[in-house]
């Protein structure tokens, strides 16, 4: 994202509670593997997303470095990018220059080809110096950040083979035009799509750790708010912003203590029970419905300043972790309330 | 190793199953690989990177890129066997060499070394994935998703334990024996019977059900995320003991012999589960003395064979009958029988012809097997007119069978000079993707996918001329850039539109039509097309199917599809050029085929025009796109009193028309053919 460029504040969007907190969750808990946003156009999907790039906290990153790596424990990986791709040796931690920057949004564009994603031989270089070098793509610049789909579902095959592969092992493999490279790929995903453009496979849907459905508010008081703000906006950004400053300052800093906050999070084995049988009652494939369901109880926990999960968090995480994954009937709706799902059954 | 943080393998809760033939393969590599089938996050790839850190050391000659067996002249690398000093030896682990999806055809099998081409001018083979995995785990995660001229490459190399290349302009071959391992979800498509049978144990893993053992493994989960170290060291103890099993197994395999009587019953069990060639027998042998070794026994039991023998014949038995879609009960005639027969064994030709050869087997090339299919007869196609439902007429709805399915000849969409991107097995293309095999080069650089051979070709003769500045061996300019030309095949996308009125119910023509259109969809399954379908019955069109790859699914809606109502052809095609519309959005570069199956005889119209009128013109409107061929199926009833209606809708829409009398394979499949 540009540096200059203002977006609109995440804060100044109108409802849409479930996406803002989707987004909020995950920002708190990049291993709840992403955000699946579901809805019709117009709904300020893919503004939310981009709005991110404000509020999201800082992380430590090598100057320069295209991988994100992070110094604290990827300082091997370094060493080994930094030599086999432009032949430097850097022999200790303490000769690379580190800073912190805000946690990036990278872009996905629907119509990226799969060298773009992966990465591929930077071919002018091999020509002019005989040396292979790689160009690193879209999959390094989202390491450690979070990766922007939109229109997920219009997304060539082979570039979703790619993404699943990387997103499922945490790491981006290379093996193309005699280059062999690998680097770390830990993002998290974030898609929009309007499922009337068709379906996702099933593997993907399964990748995203949260699903929300989203549809424009009907209340005539909410609409009207929704066109002042844009309209205030366009006009002015610079002030609009300005207006929003505090509030989204206010926001970075809530995140920022959910974050400390989230390793301290105790749950009841209680609690424990009631997750997995929420699981099995409404039927789900495997076992990752489990965890980020576990998961994102917990972060709820954390954003909302307690120390322990309690019963509401679980049912509020159901919500938004397995309306995607129940098993369906073949073209059945992803329904909407999972917890009426479960007491039909 | 990459992959930093790895799940400890004795920390995976249940999956016994999946952990114990992993095992297995790690004691003996010559049970020859696993595939491992299963629903989503059911541990699958966490297990086989688990197992990485398990797996023991063997000698390997130091520096050698295919990790040569110092001990074994006969089965070593060019270099390595030139060599005439004693090679040093260094010990090694058994590595799990991953293999991705998007990996290009040089880098598995191995390609000409770019730096050393143009920096001092040699040629040089740089060698690949295969050589990579020579004596470890080759793996790959969703195997049914991997390209098919890979999977040749692999199945070449896996059946011939060694590697060969020819091609740019290098001649090489290396050892290449590894032990193959692919996971895979059902879901996504299933893989070709020759690969399948490659692996030599396939266990399938499902969720699991008991709630104490689900709560321990999303705690355990979730400490291993929260608290890495901690997480390995309290596992690190039972990870050894494993380790030291997998070790103290592999000593005494050697010792392990299986008795005659046993082997006996095993080709029984092999027998009786009607399984193809004699691979399973030998992997069985090889998997239950890995297994008694592994139980610290140096006897082989009736027990062991028992407790093994799902996992070796899980993909390869074969049902009397064949799979999904169940024909209707046939009438008691050969013809059927061998028909059926013929359906199962499509793809494996020579296992009707030399089954004993199954070893020997060479992946086959298409043409073998395309011979194979279009030299079938579908004799008996349309036996189902018979079985008419009496009385059932008056009745609004009812749901017909699926009539009898044939062979289907190829259908494939005319060859173009245009540039697809896409997978699949149907019509062949050029593609646009660093995907396929390269079958010649052509000035110009548009994919970044260089010719390195035919660039030096190219370079070669101004190579006195120009002036060397970066001291390398060949100065390479702009113009002499050719780009590779890459071919492969790719799957179209099919939709039907199925008209069902009540007019089709009429003497069993909706389960003949049912039956023609089942038969389309085996066909597509294995060529992997995406299939789409959309019925037109009572006031409005119903998208049964969007766009997908799952035939299955399609099969299941069309045998569901019930019939009743009037025609509401206009919506019919207005829902069919919405989805074809959509589908083009998405691929440009796309040729979809429709297959319109109706009589024609559209009684509901969408706005004030009359529903013929109104039919037609929107057809005229839909022929516009060039892109898409249309065939219509009338199935009108041959009478006195006959409409043609259809005829004239495949008039406006330009299409081929055809009477459901002729809707056997010949006609059907030759449409595209011809145009």
């Amino acid at each position: 994202m540009e540096k200059n460029k203002l977006v609109y504040p995440f804060v100044a969007i109108v409802g849409q509670e479930n996406m803002k907190l989707a987004l909020i969750l995950n920002i708190i808990n990049p291993t709840l593997s992403g955000v699946l946003i579901r809805g019709e156009k117009g709904t300020a999907k893919s503004t939310a997303v981009r709005a991110l790039a404000d509020i999201l906290p800082e992380i430590e990153v090598f100057e320069n470095d295209p991988f994100q790596l992070n110094p604290e424990d990827e300082f091997d990986f370094y060493q080994e990018c930094m030599l086999t791709i432009y032949g430097k040796k850097i022999s200790s931690l303490k000769s690379v220059k580190r800073l912190n920057r805000k946690v990036r949004v990278v872009e996905l564009p629907v119509g990226a080809t799969e060298d773009r994603v992966v990465g591929t031989l930077d071919l002018e270089h091999a020509l002019k110096k005989g040396e292979k070098q790689i160009e690193p793509g879209i999959l390094a610049a989202a390491h450690r950040g979070i990766l922007y789909v939109d229109e997920v579902n219009l997304l060539d095959d082979h570039v979703v083979d790619v993404l699943l592969d990387s997103a499922a092992m945490g790491v981006n493999t290379i093996e193309r035009e005699g280059v062999s490279f690998s680097h770390p790929a830990r993002f998290t995903l974030v898609g929009t799509m309007n499922p009337e453009e068709g379906e996702l496979r099933p593997q993907l849907l399964d990748r995203f750790g949260l699903c929300v459905l989203i549809e424009g508010t009907r209340e005539p008081e909410a609409r009207v708010a929704i066109m002042e703000r844009r309209a205030a906006f366009d006009e002015e950004p610079a002030a609009f912003c300005k207006e929003w400053e505090t509030a989204s300052k206010e926001l970075t800093k809530k995140i920022e203590q959910a974050i400390t906050l989230y390793p301290k999070v105790i749950i009841e084995r209680q609690l424990l029970f009631e997750i997995t049988s929420f699981c099995l009652d409404v039927g789900v494939d495997g076992h990752r419905g489990d965890i980020i369901m576990l998961k994102t109880a917990k972060t709820l926990a954390a954003w909302n300043d307690r120390q322990e999960v309690v019963s509401a968090d679980i049912e509020f995480s159901a919500e938004l972790v397995l309306p995607h994954r129940v098993r369906r009937q073949p073209l059945q709706e992803i329904g909407e309330n999972v917890k009426n799902l479960r007491e039909n059954k | 190793m990459i992959f930093k943080k790895t799940y400890p393998f004795s920390a995976i809760i249940g999956q016994e199953d999946l952990k114990l033939v992993l095992l297995l393969n790690a004691i003996n590599p010559k049970i020859g690989g696993l595939l491992i089938r299963g629903e989503k996050g059911t541990a699958k790839s966490t297990a086989v990177r688990a197992l990485a850190a398990l797996l023991p050391e063997i000698r390997v000659v130091a520096g050698c890129p295919c990790f040569c067996n110092p001990d074994d002249q006969d089965r070593m690398c060019e270099r390595c066997r030139e060599k005439k000093s004693a090679h040093k030896v260094q010990h090694q682990k058994v590595r799990v060499v991953t293999l991705p999806l998007n990996a290009t055809e040089d880098r598995v099998a191995g390609g000409i070394d770019f730096s050393l081409a143009i920096k001092e001018g040699k040629r040089s083979v740089l060698p690949g994935l295969l050589a990579d995995a020579n004596r470890s785990i080759l793996y790959v995660d969703e195997v049914n998703l991997l390209d098919d001229h890979i999977v040749d490459i692999i199945l070449d190399a896996a059946a011939s334990g060694e590697n060969r290349i020819e091609r740019e302009g290098i001649s090489f071959k290396h050892p290449a024996s590894f032990v193959l391992i692919g996971t895979m979800n059902p879901e996504e498509g299933d893989l070709r019977p020759q690969l399948l049978d490659r692996f030599g144990l396939c266990v399938d893993v499902a969720g699991e059900p008991e709630i104490e053992k689900r709560v321990e493994l999303i705690q355990r989960r979730e400490s291993f995320d929260l608290d890495f170290k901690g997480f390995m060291n309290r596992f690190e103890e039972e990870n050894h003991q494993i380790e030291k099993q997998i070790a103290t197994a592999m000593e005494s395999l050697a010792g392990i012999r299986c008795p005659k009587h046993l082997r006996a019953f095993i080709s029984e069990l092999c027998a009786k589960n009607l399984v193809a060639g004699h691979r399973a027998d030998l992997v069985m042998e090889q998997a239950v003395r890995a297994y008694a070794a592994l139980q610290g026994r140096f006897e082989i039991t009736t027990d062991d064979i028992i407790k093994i023998a799902p996992f070796v014949l899980a993909h390869r038995t074969r049902d009397a009958q064949p799979p999904p879609p169940s024909p209707p009960p046939p009438p008691p005639d050969q013809s059927e029988e061998k028909l059926s027969d013929d359906m199962n064994e499509q793809d494996q030709p020579d296992e009707t012809e030399k089954p004993d050869d199954q070893q020997k087997e060479q992946p086959e090339n298409a043409a073998n097997e395309e011979a194979q299919s279009s030299g079938e007869q579908p004799d008996e196609a349309d036996q189902t007119d018979e079985p008419e439902q009496p009385g059932e007429k008056t009745s609004p709805e009812q749901i017909f069978e699926v009539g009898s399915t044939f062979a289907v000849k190829k259908i494939v969409s005319p060859r173009d000079r245009v540039s697809r991107r896409g997978s699949g097995r149907r019509s062949r293309t050029r593609v646009s993707l660093k995907q396929g095999r390269y079958i010649k080069s052509t000035p110009g650089n548009r994919n970044n996918d260089i010719a390195l051979d035919a660039t030096l070709r190219a370079a070669a003769p101004h190579q006195l001329k120009r002036k060397n500045e970066n001291g390398l061996a060949v100065v390479l300019k702009k113009e002499d850039i050719r780009e590779k030309v890459r071919e492969k095949r790719i799957g179209n996308f099919l939709l039907f539109a199925v008209d069902a009125s009540g007019s089709m119910g009429a003497r069993g023509r909706m389960a003949a039509s049912k039956g023609a259109i089942m038969s389309l969809l085996l066909d597509a399954y294995q060529k992997r097309d995406k299939v789409g379908m959309v019925s037109f019955r009572k006031n409005e069109a119903f998208v049964n199917l969007p766009p997908t790859s799952s035939v299955e699914l399609a099969s299941k809606l069309l045998a569901e599809m019930p019939v009743g109502g009037r025609t509401p052809l206009s919506a019919g095609l207005v829902s069919v050029h919405e989805q074809v519309r959509n589908y083009l959005l998405r691929d440009p570069s796309a040729r979809p085929i429709v297959i319109i199956i109706t009589d024609g005889k559209s009684n509901a119209a969408m706005g004030d025009q009359k529903p013929i009128e109104e039919a037609f013109d929107f057809a005229v409107k839909m022929a516009a796109d060039q892109r898409v061929v249309y065939i219509v199926v009338d199935t009108e009833e041959p009478g006195l009193v006959t409409f043609g209606l259809a005829g004239h809708l495949a008039e406006a829409l330009g299409a081929r028309y055809l009477k459901i009398e002729e809707l056997k394979a010949d006609q059907l499949v030759n449409i595209i053919k011809e145009k």
